[in-house]
């Protein structure tokens, strides 16, 4: 170990690499190059957590990881390797998330520098939270292809994870999805919405039938619409799609037929919708076009099975399987507790299955071009590409910089970023000039921090603002709640005790346009006064909107938008990040969000920052 | 070792290198698993370069080192088990290695490589050569040449490092991002829209000596003398040492070595005509032993170009690239060009 070695190290920095303690948080592509620079460099005292377990994706790069651990606590397996190149390290292994309760701030305390490697933001926003409480330096790190970021995060002296706003999650109207798709990623999230309603924990937001209200279609259109549409089902009440599939026992015939033809017959009548628009067509199951859409079917036969492109009348009977395979997987569920349901995963393979043919299947419809099941894979499970490079190269920055904090060199310690290409001065591995100072109007690490919520408070109810605005928007994890002027208690993080209230809305609650709160979260050692400012809720428009300190309602971060598209992080395995600013674009490729020149010479402006999770 | 007979990639490999298929493509993939690398000196770099260019799935990497694994290594060298200090590196590296990816071909050779003939050098498709004399990598460039192999050479020392690439004339195809006014008809959905496209171009290398023969006295290379980063400089006083004392800067007689380093620094900037401020003197305590985060480093962007030239896949970096420890700072310069 370097440390061990005289002469490697000058005398200062042997002594804090062996005496020094760290934890790294997650093990996956930039923890197990992590782990290894810090058992090779002489560190002695590491503790490293991760909740995941290793799947064969993982072993392009997490190469501390090998076929037969396959299913095994990554935590666990890399802490046994990075012992094989070190057996006199003291490495303590935790399988499990970092969020728990368990790992208060004392907990962190006892390091000298917390090391991230972490694949998602929540994980990040708390994490960083914990490290300003305790006052611990922070190495905060992330991958996505070939580009990477090392960054020190430090209290008071450098900007915070929170301080810049992360690129806005991508959602999509509801009526763009039910209504009016023009791209295949629209496709792709009905047919996620699809498969919740039939199989996953239902959502009223994330309807997959017609949308009735759609501004665009006004009024006369829907009604005569809706009036046809009951003439012919004879049925003028409207069910939910789960309902409706579980009376026809899921029949595939009769599913098919509602969804891509019944369906889209009813979004033909409403008109307008049409006017300027190339008109979808109904299909029926048993007239299936054979045809593949822009290939001859010579040349299918290359490429991986995942990347052939299938006819619609074989996006048919994979809808068919999926569907037969789904609807056991799901009654056996239900048969053992009613309320359970499956979950979508990309790397299952009948719920990708499903999901791909269906979108595929609107896509033909509404003459969208169809994608591969290769594609839609990345598209759906927000996959960011991931290689061994990449991680080792920003593994490397991190624990160099690791030297630096324990050196007292914080000022050697700015932000670094990895390339694909040399910048006009050459430089792919960039490192910006001197330390970014924290934002004097940050909500996370300032003094007397405070915030702005737009919300309409004759909709929004106590339950929504703690579950969406408190620990959705702004990170928290168990917040107390009161009103500043009287300090009537309005959320509580002790279990059941305002739960008579929580289905109020905020005005009957007394909270109204200016009404301060102060929000406690005792896990962060967080306070915050969130000023409520009201505003009416339109239709597909977001409903929560932050601002920061600002008088103005103006979208700061993450929106959600009411009219359902809005979809929740999910986190894929790696450690990903996402440079700079999402464009406007509907497209969902990982690769195309990166502004190619993130050159940093200037840390004003410029700079990329990092995020994560794309969201479809 | 998986036998690969078909051009296909198998659903084992699709499954395993899916997340770099997503980045570089399956075609890359092919090219990639139809490539023999061979890695010459497996001390830190080599281990990384291993590591790295193993796990990406080519078809073959042969392991070449005639020395023994030494205590010094322990600073870097992760794929030789601490039990098998002593032994021969390339094979005390070889199950690690393999360990890495059964579906590549991972053999050792601990013959000497001035011992092995020209021809033992033609049946590879790139050669990555680490901790050789200047000699050595000056005669391995001109095989590479004459065969068209892709050449690469690199090493660290201490905290500092750096590698050349030599791909003579090279094809590959680049990704473009444009951005393009968005075709959807959602009045919503206004805004712009990338647009990829592939494009093929072509890359032409100079050979080794023309980059190790620079004269920075003369255009353009004077202009760009005063903001020029010391690392070329720093190099060449390494590569003498190298040459002079068949070993390199070690901890254990970092005293002696320091005397040794100021002087070649006064030898080497004297010849070249560079003003001895160029590089401080400080750097030259940055440079014993294998430093391993360098090592990650230095080794990362080496098997990335390795890796871009056999995939024939986005631009190389022409021709060197070094890093520079006190700034955190990767550069990469074309050299005798």
């Amino acid at each position: 170990m370097a440390a061990s070695i005289a002469g490697v190290f000058t005398d200062e920095l042997k002594n804090a690499v062996e005496t020094s303690k760290v934890l790294v948080v997650g093990a996956g592509g930039i923890g197990c190059e992590i782990l290894k620079n810090l058992v090779l460099s002489g560190f002695k005292d590491i503790e490293i957590i991760d909740l995941d377990t290793i799947d064969v994706s993982n072993l392009n790069r997490q190469f501390l990881f090998q076929k037969q651990h396959v299913g095994k606590s990554k935590a666990v397996v890399a802490r046994e390797s990075a012992l094989s190149f070190n057996p006199d390290v003291k490495i303590v292994a935790h399988h499990d998330s970092i969020i728990k309760p368990g790992y208060s701030v004392n907990y962190f305390k006892q390091f000298g520098m917390v090391l991230n490697a972490l694949d998602n933001r929540a994980a990040r926003n708390h994490v960083n939270r914990m490290c300003l409480a305790a006052d611990i330096p922070l190495i905060e790190s992330g991958t996505a292809g070939y580009d990477g970021q090392v960054e020190l995060i430090k209290k008071g002296m450098t900007r915070c994870y929170e301080c810049t706003p992360k690129a806005a999650q991508k959602t999509f109207p509801g009526c763009t999805i039910r209504n009016t798709p023009s791209e295949p990623i629209h496709c792709i999230v009905w047919g996620k919405h699809l498969f919740n309603q039939l199989f996953g924990e239902y959502d009223a937001d994330n309807d997959v039938s017609p949308d009735t209200e759609d501004p665009e279609a006004a009024g006369e259109a829907g009604e005569s619409a809706l009036k046809s549409n009951a003439n012919e089902q004879g049925d003028i009440e409207r069910v939910t799609t789960r309902q409706w599939a579980q009376q026809s026992g899921y029949d595939s015939t009769k599913l098919f037929h509602k969804l891509f033809h019944d369906d889209i017959k009813y979004l033909l009548s409403m008109h307008n919708l049409w006017e300027k628009r190339r008109k979808p067509t109904p299909l029926k199951m048993d007239e299936l076009p054979d045809a593949v859409a822009g290939s001859s079917k010579d040349n299918s036969s290359e490429g991986l099975k995942d990347q052939r492109p299938w006819s619609i009348v074989e996006c048919g009977q994979i809808f068919s399987r999926s569907l037969q395979s789904l609807k056991n997987k799901f009654e056996k569920l239900q048969s053992k507790n009613k309320d359970d349901h499956l979950v979508w995963d990309k790397d299952d393979k009948d719920a990708m299955d499903f999901v791909a043919a269906c979108a595929n299947i609107r896509a033909y419809i509404f003459g969208i071009p169809q994608k591969t099941r290769f594609d839609i894979k990345s598209m759906a499970g927000n996959i960011i590409p991931a290689i061994a490079t990449t991680n080792a190269i920003i593994a490397g920055l991190v624990v160099l910089n690791a030297f630096n904090i324990l050196q007292n060199q914080f000022e050697r310690c700015s932000s670094v970023y990895c390339r694909l290409q040399p910048n006009h001065r050459g430089q792919l591995i960039v490192p910006e000039r001197g330390l970014i100072p924290p934002n004097t109007s940050c909500y996370v690490c300032r003094d007397s921090p405070q915030i702005t919520v737009c919300v309409d408070v004759n909709k929004l109810t106590v339950k929504e603002l703690e579950e969406r605005v408190l620990k959705s928007l702004l990170n928290m994890v168990q917040p107390d709640a009161m009103k500043d002027s009287t300090g009537d208690v309005v959320i509580s993080s002790e279990e059941g005790e305002m739960e008579g209230t929580y289905h109020k809305t905020l005005a009957e609650m007394g909270i109204l346009d200016g009404t301060v709160l102060s929000v406690d979260d005792f896990v962060h050692n967080y306070s915050l006064r969130v000023i409520i400012n009201h505003k009416e809720a339109e239709h597909n428009k977001p409903d929560i909107e932050i601002v920061g300190d600002q008088s103005q309602c103006q979208p700061k971060a993450e929106e959600k938008s009411n009219g359902g598209a809005g979809e929740k992080a999910e986190e894929d395995d790696d450690d990903l990040m996402l440079l700079d600013e999402i464009e406007e674009s509907t497209s969902v490729n990982m690769e195309r969000k990166r502004k190619q020149d993130t050159a940093t010479e200037s840390p004003v402006s410029k700079k990329p920052r990092t995020s994560d999770v794309i969201v479809l | 070792m998986v036998e690969i007979n078909s051009n296909e990639l198998t659903d084992a490999e699709a499954e395993q290198y899916d997340r770099q298929i997503r980045l570089w493509g399956l075609d890359s993939q092919k090219r990639l698993r139809a490539s023999r690398v061979l890695i010459i000196g497996l001390k830190g770099l080599g281990a990384e370069v291993a590591k790295n260019i193993t796990l990406a799935g080519v078809k073959s990497v042969t392991l070449l080192d005639d020395d023994v694994a030494t205590q010094e290594d322990i600073c870097s060298q992760f794929l030789v088990p601490r039990d098998q200090i002593g032994r021969n590196r390339a094979e005390a590296s070889l199950g690690r290695t393999q360990n890495l990816n059964p579906m590549v071909n991972v053999t050792s050779d601990t013959t000497a490589v001035g011992d092995h003939p020209d021809e033992y050098f033609h049946d590879f498709e790139a050669i990555c050569a680490t901790k050789c004399s200047t000699d050595q990598l000056l005669r391995l460039d001109k095989i590479c040449r004459e065969k068209s192999i892709k050449f690469f050479c690199g090493d660290v020392f201490g905290f500092f490092g750096f590698m050349f690439a030599d791909l003579q004339t090279h094809d590959f195809a680049e990704e473009i991002t444009e951005r393009k006014p968005s075709s959807s008809e959602e009045p919503a959905a206004k805004s712009l829209k990338t647009v990829k496209t592939t494009v093929k171009r072509s890359a032409t290398f100079v050979p080794l000596q023309n980059a190790l023969d620079v004269d920075w006295t003369v255009e353009p290379y004077s202009k760009k003398l005063k903001k020029s980063e010391p690392s070329y400089f720093l190099m060449k006083i390494l590569l003498k040492f190298r040459s002079e004392k068949k070993r390199d800067p070690a901890p254990g007689t970092r005293v002696e070595d320091m005397e040794e380093l100021l002087k070649l620094k006064k030898e080497v900037l004297k010849e070249m005509s560079i003003p001895l401020e160029k590089v401080p003197d400080n750097l030259l305590s940055l440079v014993f032993a294998e430093v391993g985060p360098v090592c990650a480093i230095v080794g990362g962007v080496l098997s990335q170009e390795i890796i871009k030239a056999l995939s024939q896949h986005e631009a190389p970096h022409n021709n060197m690239f070094f890093f520079n420890p006190e700034r955190n700072l990767g550069h990469v310069e074309c050299l005798g060009a």
